[in-house]
């Protein structure tokens, strides 16, 4: 009994102190998962709040978009280029699904909505293997998959840039929507449809300017799982990690994504690595959902989410 | 030097604001939030702005003596025209802006008002109902022109119009202006302040500007306040304490006032702006308390807690304090932790980061509410004042603040209690008298003493203590001073004592009913493991007895700390066996306790209390919520109380 | 006050609406003046929501036209129209809940912001500039309906009256030419009633700004209106001044007569 609380309580935090190098190791490596994780989740947020839809095909644009640039660059197109011309595929992609899917489904119930992103989700594997074929590809985009040492800390060049560009990323999409008049206009049709209407809002075009925003996070959030890890189908499936993300962070809090993203991209990297062995390892497996269970029983709103206001 | 001398060029308020704009002429001196802005006004602004209103009242045939009424909430252009009205050797009767037609209506009949300057629409439709009756009312300047386009009456001015007047009738009049201030002297009356009595007609306090110069100066030297002070000017224009405050202090010294936006963003003004110098009367003190503790209760327990734990600490270190006993070291150690975490992000949160000082008054605070604020660390004092006395009479001293005092008189006050008890005054701020009502004013000045119609004493250090009106207080048999209020509101400080009623009226000693808190003496109960069933069960427990008996002591023995009040310690009590009701009219809703009805339905009880039995049988009827009526029937035991010192016994 | 000239800054000619069998609006018939308050009457189903909803372009009419401002724009979509000075509140209030007051009376100024992304985005130069004068804007309309003091709290946390009286205010922030009110007295204890009429009254005095609303309280409709268009089973049956309208038999019979629901 004695020992197993010492393997839970104390063994763990001295083999970080320890190894202090180690540990900053694999907090590294924690945060550049949760990074990944929230890129995708903030995409989900971007058109949770702005539609109401809960878009199942996250996961599949995130495919999408890197099949795509990967395609080009295999086709002998210059990096940059390509990342032009996927930036176009997704915004054109945004446009046709504002046209196809949502103006028809307009005032449906969100159940049709979500069917209707799975259906999305099989379109755009199934579109994107026709197109440029279903075998595993390296994407490289020119950065060098090495490491360097700093302090005695292994940083890899990759995800170093990886971190940056998400910062990045999030910092250029808190302004856009704090500081904008689109911004603004993108909260109060997130708030209410008619009102923003009826003040001039045209719904469709920020529909649009979401799904492309949505989009373009999901390109870089190729670009870094695809560069990591190679694209392949299995990218499809990160989409349900993001999921516990979302739980944790509150479906409707940009900052809830990163900080939720983060939480359990470190957690479970701490998790497997210092208290993996006293259950035969595997808890990066389930330790997100597991998390993401306690807060919907503790704190269902999330962490950022904001509490339903109703009026007495 | 003689305290009421004034230099001829700073005798009157419009010549200090002169004296401002040259001296002190960029700096700000009214500031109000308008358009969520907080918009300033320098003192040459002040100036330049009042004297063309004063130049457009000119213009209207504005001349000497007469009346300017003045309604509206706290407003720059107000202000202005309060020195306006002055700088033409006219007089400002400010009147509170939620006054009923009918009291406006006396007002302005009897000050013979012919000028009335308004905020708004609304006080325009108010005067317009009333003109009728007031023939001497002959212009209604407004200053919002909102709402007002329908209108065509033609003694209807704006004030913007009336400055553009002013301008026009200074082509003709270069001099005038100046003239008529020079000629404004210092015993000339400078405000007329209706006091709103509780019973009969209101009077008009005439003020002159020496008692009002020299008042507040007296004050702010004694307070030390800078020019560099800032006040919230939040309380109604027609009050003298805001006139003190904001108009006398402010010109005096030389500070900034700060006009809110509207009466609903009081305490979210007061946040921005954090004044160094704030005054409040006690409901408003409550209605800050009730906030916090009503946003407290929506936080997470964690810091629900954490902040209940350092109020509470932060509470016992100044009742400690306040009744000059040691503070445990322990305690004073975990002070500065919760200065830190709790104490000084609280005031930073309410505005009361940079007080200095801060005053209550009016009524009795409740010792909870003081200590609370006190605790925080903001410098809440008591004050005593009176509009007859431009509003100083005594201030509690910074770092002698206690919780039932009034404080010492400010320099150059003279304080006197009368054979009868009643507090008496004089000082150079004693007012001219009433407008229009020598009667009334041979009633309450004599000799240049003032009657404040509260009973009270000194104590042996110099400080007043006010005990009730002096109406209200009265003797025992033996010619003892009996106050009754004053003993129900000591017991009441115990937090067990929800009510009390004390009897001694031409009897031989003082008595006490006692209404136990059922919450309180309940909790109390619990954790001793003393069962109960009603409070009737509870009341006449001997242990809750016990309790309430060293509640009793405990008055007792600061009684006797006064040589005025030690024969009037409570020998005997006993406590209610039902709870005091409005619904059985002991009570009224406001829980002021009807003293007459409950010693007739008490009777026999109040008897056996000055008798020798020491239990007694009682039924009541007692009213339920749903209208019910029913009896309950009790043993009401009777306590005696030791009196040490005292060869009288019962 | 300029009152209200002959000239109708909004025509609706013979507007018919359907939803599915059901003919909600039946070949009406209405203009509104420049500078009037027309009060729109009728019993419950009478067709005066979905009259409002064919003006501000929520519904489309099967028949008819309606003019604004001498041009035709039967068929425009709720944000063009919003873009031609038409703007409205709603029966059961529309506010952008989670949105501070402030925020929702700024987001009224959209359809008047220029500028560029990227100047906004750095809150630099004339977009800051513009910023500030929205801002000034808005904060005379906070002023004029007297709602300083919640000025910073989320809309989905006041009282119903308040609701309202923010909507009216995000509707003004788009200096409208014409006002489209629905119902903006419903609910209301008597004290926000006459506040709400006394903000109606200013906005059209001070402002100008032609009114078209929706009300009950015949009281009210009786007080500030300078003409009253009644409708009932979707057709127009009543048009012109109060006293007039009152005497009006076809009227009494519609709101007298045989309940129609």
């Amino acid at each position: 009994m004695t020992e197993l609380l010492y393997g839970i309580a104390v063994a763990p935090f001295k083999d970080m102190a320890g190894s202090p190098a180690f540990f900053a190791e694999v907090l590294i490596g924690g945060v550049f998962a949760g990074l990944m994780y929230s890129l995708v989740a903030l995409g989900f947020v971007l058109i949770f709040k702005a539609s109401g839809v809960f878009n199942f095909a996250q996961g599949a644009m995130v495919l999408f978009a890197a099949l795509t640039l990967v395609g080009l660059i295999e086709r002998g197109v210059p990096v940059a280029l390509a990342l032009v011309l996927t930036t176009a595929v997704m915004v054109a992609l945004a446009w046709v699904i504002e046209r196809v899917v949502l103006r028809p489904l307009v005032n449906q119930e969100h159940i049709i909505l979500f069917m209707a992103t799975i259906g999305l989700t099989f379109f755009l594997e199934g579109f994107g293997e026709m197109v440029w074929g279903a075998n595993v590809k390296k994407l490289d985009i020119g950065i060098p998959d090495r490491s360097f040492i700093v302090a005695g800390i292994q940083i890899n060049q990759l995800e170093l840039s990886a971190a940056v560009t998400s910062a990045v990323l999030v910092a250029v999409l808190a302004v856009f929507f704090q500081r904008t008049r689109i911004g603004r206009a993108l909260r109060a049709v997130a708030d209410d449809h008619e009102a923003a209407l009826s003040i001039g809002i045209p719904l469709k075009t920020i529909w649009m300017i979401v799904w492309s925003v949505a989009g373009i996070v999901a390109i870089v959030a190729g670009i870094m799982w695809g560069a990591k890890s190679g694209v392949q189908f299995s990218l499809s499936l990160i989409a349900l990690k993001s999921l516990p993300v979302l739980i944790l962070g509150g479906f409707t809090s940009v900052p809830g994504a990163i900080v939720g993203g983060l939480i359990i991209g470190v957690g479970e990297k701490m998790g497997e690595v210092y208290w993996g062995p006293l259950v035969g390892g595997a808890i990066e497996n389930w330790f997100a959902y597991v998390l993401a269970l306690a807060f919907l029983l503790f704190r269902p709103q999330g962490l950022f989410g904001e509490k339903i206001i109703e009026r007495v | 030097m003689d305290p009421q001398a004034l230099e001829p060029d700073r005798d009157t308020f419009p010549k200090l604001v002169r004296c401002n704009a040259e001296h002190r002429g960029h700096k700000v001196a009214i500031r109000e939030k308008d358009y969520g802005i907080w918009q300033s006004y320098t003192w040459r602004e002040y100036f330049a702005e009042a004297r063309l209103i004063a130049l457009g009242l000119a213009a209207l045939g504005f001349t000497r003596g007469d009346k300017t009424a003045i309604i509206g909430d706290n407003r720059p252009q107000l202000y202005w025209t309060v020195m306006a009205s002055q700088a033409l050797g006219g007089v400002p009767v400010p009147i509170y802006q939620d006054s009923i037609e009918k009291e406006t209506q006396y007002i302005i009949d009897h000050a013979e008002v012919r000028f009335a300057v308004v905020e708004d629409q609304e006080q325009v439709d108010k005067l317009l109902h009333i003109k009728a009756q007031c023939p001497h009312l002959e212009h209604i300047i407004y200053d919002d022109p909102r709402g007002m386009r329908g209108y065509s009456e033609p003694f209807l001015t704006s004030l913007a119009e009336l400055q553009e007047l002013g301008k026009k009738f200074e082509v003709g009049h270069p001099t005038y202006f100046d003239d008529e201030l020079a000629r404004g002297k210092p015993d000339d009356v400078a405000i007329i302040c209706y006091t709103s009595g509780t019973t009969g007609v209101p009077k008009g306090a005439m003020l002159s500007h020496r008692n009002l110069i020299v008042t507040a100066r007296n004050a702010a030297e004694f307070e030390g306040l800078q020019s560099d002070e800032q006040i919230l000017s939040y309380l109604p224009m027609a009050w003298v304490g805001d006139h003190i405050f904001s108009y006398a202090q402010s010109i005096v010294t030389g500070f900034a006032i700060n006009c809110p936006e509207s009466v609903a963003t009081v305490l979210h003004d007061l946040k921005e702006i954090g004044p160094t110098y704030f005054f409040a009367p006690p409901r408003i003190w409550e209605n800050i308390l009730t906030n916090v503790m009503v946003r407290l209760e929506d936080c997470a327990w964690p810091k629900r807690k954490l902040v209940h734990f350092f109020l509470e600490l932060a509470q016992d270190i100044e009742r400690a304090r306040l009744s000059r006993q040691p503070v445990p070291a322990w305690r004073r150690l975990l002070y500065p932790l919760g200065r830190l975490f709790v104490y000084g992000p609280l005031r930073d949160n309410l505005g009361m980061r940079r007080i200095r000082r801060a005053y209550t008054a009016g009524e009795a605070i409740g010792p909870e509410i003081f200590v609370f604020f006190r605790a925080l660390g903001v410098n809440v004092k008591q004050i005593y004042g009176m509009t007859e006395a431009s509003v100083f009479i005594t201030v509690q001293k910074n770092g002698d603040v206690r919780l039932d005092t009034a404080g010492t008189p400010i320099p150059n006050v003279e304080l006197r209690i009368s054979p009868e008890g009643e507090v008496l005054y004089r000082s150079p701020g004693v007012f001219l008298g009433y407008y229009k009502n020598p009667e009334a004013t041979r009633q309450t000045v004599e000799d240049g003493w003032v009657h404040s119609g509260d009973a009270g004493i000194v104590g042996h250090d110099g400080d007043l203590r006010i005990i009730d009106r002096a109406k209200d207080v009265g003797r025992l048999a033996d010619g003892t001073l009996f106050a009754p209020k004053y003993l129900e509101n000591k017991l009441k400080f115990s937090q067990y004592i929800k009510e009390a009623v004390c009897i001694g009226q031409g009897r031989q000693f003082v008595t006490a009913l006692i209404n136990i808190d059922l919450a309180a003496v309940g909790n109390w109960a619990e954790r001793r493991n003393i069962a109960y069933t009603s409070y009737t069960d509870l009341s006449q427990k001997s242990e809750v007895y016990d309790l309430i008996h060293q509640e009793v002591g405990r008055v007792n023995r600061s009684l006797a700390e006064d040589e005025a009040l030690r024969g009037a310690r409570i020998r005997k009590f006993l406590i209610l066996h039902k709870e005091l009701d409005p619904d059985d009219e002991e009570i009224t809703r406001t829980r002021k306790v009807r003293r007459g009805y409950i010693a007739q339905k008490y009777a026999a009880l109040i008897e056996t209390l000055y008798g020798d039995r020491e239990h007694v049988e009682v039924e009541a009827k007692v009213t339920y919520e749903d209208g019910r009526t029913g009896t309950i029937r009790a043993d009401v035991r009777i306590r005696d109380v030791a009196v040490p010192g005292d060869s009288v016994s019962p | 006050m300029t009152g209200p000239d002959a000239r109708p800054l909004l025509e609706v000619a013979g507007v018919s609406v359907r939803f599915g069998a059901l003919v909600a609006l039946n070949q009406v018939s209405l203009g509104i003046c420049h500078g009037e308050i027309l009060a729109i009457i009728g019993p419950n189903g009478a067709g005066k929501t979905t009259l409002l909803n064919a003006i501000s372009g929520f519904y489309h009419p099967y028949e008819g036209r309606i003019v604004f401002d001498g041009k035709d724009r039967t068929h425009l979509k709720p944000p063009d129209v919003a873009a031609l000075g038409i703007a409205r509140t709603f029966q059961n209030v529309a506010l952008f809940k989670g949105m501070s007051v402030l925020d929702n009376l700024m987001t009224g100024r959209l359809l008047k912001m220029k500028g560029s992304f990227l100047l906004e985005a750095l809150y630099w130069g004339p977009a800051r500039r513009q910023e500030l004068e929205h801002r000034a804007f808005v904060e005379r309309i906070i002023d004029f309906l007297e709602i300083q003091a919640i000025r910073k709290t989320a809309a989905g946390r006041l009282p119903y009256g308040l609701q309202k009286r923010v909507e009216l205010g995000r509707a003004l922030a788009a200096e409208p030419e014409l006002l489209l009110l629905d119902e903006p007295m419903a609910g209301m204890n008597v004290e926000e009633k006459e506040d709400m009429c006394r903000f109606i009254l200013d906005v059209n005095g001070e402002f100008g700004t032609t009114i078209a609303l929706i009300e009950h309280d015949m009281g009210v409709v009786m007080d500030i209106s300078d003409r009253v268009a009644v409708l009932d089973y979707g057709r127009k049956i009543a048009d012109g001044a109060p006293e007039q309208v009152r005497k009006d038999p076809a009227v009494r019979d519609a709101y007298l007569g045989v309940s129609h629901d």
